[in-house]
């Protein structure tokens, strides 16, 4: 009996987490975090002298929160129809995530050896890279998918 | 086993007569059961399946059977 409850406390508290979305609101704190770090790094670049590596890494991160909050803000009228899309949409950015992991390498390879012998060396991408690209896509097919219903 | 069973069925629905029949506008049928506007015109158009439980509040409102206006058909 014990363990039941136990499975059943288990199986609610995960449900819980699957269903969990941040208010609606939430989709411009992102938005507004985002324009936020933009403008920061447009700052860093053109603006500020010296070593500015901590603060790259802060703006990249405060990018990727941004995009994660846009990501599992509610809709505003969220219903079971918004909720299936946002699946399917992430769905979607996973396959992409992937391939571009699994291709880009390559073809940044290429081009950058292609004219000049010297050109870059070998390297995976980046974690950032690869985060912003997956949110980025799932927000593109969220809106797309829902413009389309 | 399930051989009565096509492999391409859709579902079809003749919600769009039963809001004619209540004068009901796809607004006014989103608000009833809760929904948005686009969704209420995905599933008339056989866009979208709705969950039972969305079925169900349909049936609530027309104050008919699920079976009664939403219907399996082949697509071939």
């Amino acid at each position: 009996m014990e363990k039941q409850n136990f499975i059943e406390c288990e199986r609610k508290g995960l449900q819980k987490l699957i269903n969990f979305r941040l208010p609606s609101y939430f989709y411009k704190i992102g938005m507004v975090v985002i324009g936020i770090s933009i403008v920061m790094m447009f700052v860093r670049a053109f603006a500020l002298d010296g070593d500015q590596e901590v603060f790259k890494e802060v703006l990249r991160r405060l990018f990727v929160i941004g995009l994660l909050l846009m990501s599992i803000a509610k809709d505003k009228d969220e219903d079971e129809m918004v909720i299936k899309l946002r699946m399917q949409s992430y769905t979607y950015a996973f396959i992409a995530g992937v391939l571009y992991a699994l291709i880009i390498p390559f073809v940044e390879y290429g081009v950058s050896n292609a004219f000049k012998p010297e050109g870059e060396a070998f390297h995976d991408i980046g974690d950032f890279q690869l985060l912003i690209f997956i949110l980025g896509v799932q927000l593109m097919c969220f809106h797309t998918l829902k413009r389309m219903r | 086993m399930f051989s009565h069973l096509k492999t391409h069925e859709i579902m079809e629905n003749t919600i769009k007569v039963e809001r004619a029949i209540l004068s009901l506008t796809q607004d006014d049928l989103a608000k009833k059961i809760g929904v948005s506007r686009q969704t209420i015109n995905s599933i008339e158009a056989n866009r979208y399946v709705p969950s039972t439980v969305l079925a169900l509040k349909l049936s609530q409102v027309f104050g008919k059977h699920v079976n009664e206006f939403f219907k399996l058909s082949s697509d071939d």
